[in-house]
């Protein structure tokens, strides 16, 4: 991979960033999240898996900003929103649709399908690093409140996640 | 302090997951949003159920009596910062360090959050357009080209839907205008590869975030939320791509050249 991947992935994303209206402190977390992210998409997409890259690639993203909207007590969705855009398969949807409208068929078949298994492996990374993240402040609650109610964790309409920097 | 009056509370509440859904963040902080509002305020049981488009929420107020709102959302641009705002508010609710009237001052503030001026904005859509051109394979002379065309794009995708012009239409003039300004570049000689170009600048449209939350949405158990942004994610990617055919049509048409 060109190395020089990273500071386009990184400058791209800054500029996307700012039509998104993120603010200025919020920029260094989202831009290293995007180059990290495009560097372990790269090295599995050389190694010839890309599905496995993507997902692989959005759960690292996904485990940056949880734990740095811990730290910043900022919402993780800021984060991840910016650092997935070079992943994203923005450029698939427009082929698909694309191919579509020039009538060939298995073309908007095959570019749908990639497009679909790319959104779907980003959106299960993810996902997967939320659920841990909720998990581990979830530990993190009960410990500091040991003695407390024991019905309180259990109580599913509680809104969760507010004590945590979701 | 007096309680608020519990239509206030969920007047109140309702506004902020509309706010929340109108800057496009996930359904599911819509409805946390307005229960941690509801629950902060007035103590009592609150339900609410968001999609892309709409607001309904139901409250018990301390008397014992059920109310409720429908809140209709139109027009989805998605504004971290506001996001990260009414998150802050909402955490201050509900440790108790804001009352019904300092929240209902934040949500005020927030729908006056002044965004970026517009030449910081051009700069960024110029950026985004060139280094994603230049990410996805293009050369330096394409991503020169595509910048401007990026920026220009923003502009006019911005002012068209300020004149109430549907998204889709949005999509097809976005799409025809990116392909047709790349195209022309390339014969002029300034873009080695107009192709990349094009896809560089029309990132700037694309619905790559919408489709992956739409799948995040599914995945979370707002089926019904999932389905309509992914609906508006394939909506999107048809007017583009109209647009873009045409144009691409147009240019064989017109002889210029096998595009």
């Amino acid at each position: 991979m060109n190395p020089l991947e990273l500071l386009w992935a990184a400058l791209a994303t800054a500029g996307f960033a700012v039509l998104l209206e993120l603010r200025p402190r919020d920029l260094p977390l989202a831009v290293a999240g995007a180059s990290l992210g495009w560097w372990i998409f790269s090295a599995f997409r050389i190694a010839g898996d890309p599905a496995i890259g993507y997902f692989a690639a959005a759960a690292a993203i996904g485990f940056l900003s949880e734990f740095g909207a811990h730290f910043l007590r900022r919402p993780a969705f800021l984060y991840m929103v910016c650092a997935i855009l070079p992943l994203v398969p923005g450029s698939g949807m427009y082929n698909t649709m694309l191919q579509s409208v020039r009538g060939d068929f298995p073309g908007t078949l095959a570019i749908g399908f990639a497009t679909l298994q790319a959104a779907g492996a980003i959106a299960a990374g993810l996902a997967v690093s939320s659920a841990l993240a909720r998990l581990a402040s979830q530990v993190a609650t009960s410990r500091r409140r040991r003695g407390g109610t024991p019905g309180d964790r259990e109580n599913g309409d509680e809104p969760a996640g507010w004590v945590s920097a979701k | 302090m007096a309680d608020p009056d519990p239509e206030d509370v969920l007047l109140l509440a309702s506004d902020a997951a509309r706010l929340v859904l109108r800057c496009g963040a996930e359904t599911y902080r819509a409805e946390e949003t307005a229960r941690a509002f509801c629950s902060s305020l007035g103590g009592a049981e609150a339900e609410c159920y968001a999609t892309p488009t709409g607001v309904v929420l139901s409250f018990f107020g301390p008397d014992g009596r059920s109310r409720s709102i429908v809140r209709r959302v139109r027009g989805r641009t998605m504004n971290l910062e506001r996001i990260a705002r009414i998150h802050s508010l909402t955490r201050d609710l509900y440790a108790g360090r804001a009352d019904f009237r300092q929240a209902s001052e934040g949500i005020d503030s927030i729908e006056r959050l002044p965004g970026y001026p517009g030449a910081v904005t051009l700069a960024g859509a110029a950026a985004a357009a060139g280094f994603f051109t230049l990410l996805y394979g293009g050369s330096w002379s394409d991503a020169l080209v595509a910048a401007p065309v990026g920026a220009i794009l923003s502009r006019m995708t911005r002012t068209l839907s300020r004149q109430g012009i549907s998204d889709f239409f949005t999509n097809i003039a976005g799409g025809a205008f990116a392909v047709l300004a790349c195209l022309a570049a390339g014969l002029a000689g300034f873009a080695a590869s107009p192709d990349r170009a094009v896809i560089g600048s029309i990132m700037l449209l694309v619905p790559g975030v919408a489709i992956t939350n739409a799948i995040r949405d599914t995945i979370a158990g707002d089926l019904v939320a999932g389905v309509a942004r992914g609906a508006d994610a394939f909506i999107s990617a048809a007017g583009i791509s109209i647009g873009a055919g045409a144009a691409f049509g147009l240019w064989r048409l017109a002889g210029l050249g096998a595009a």
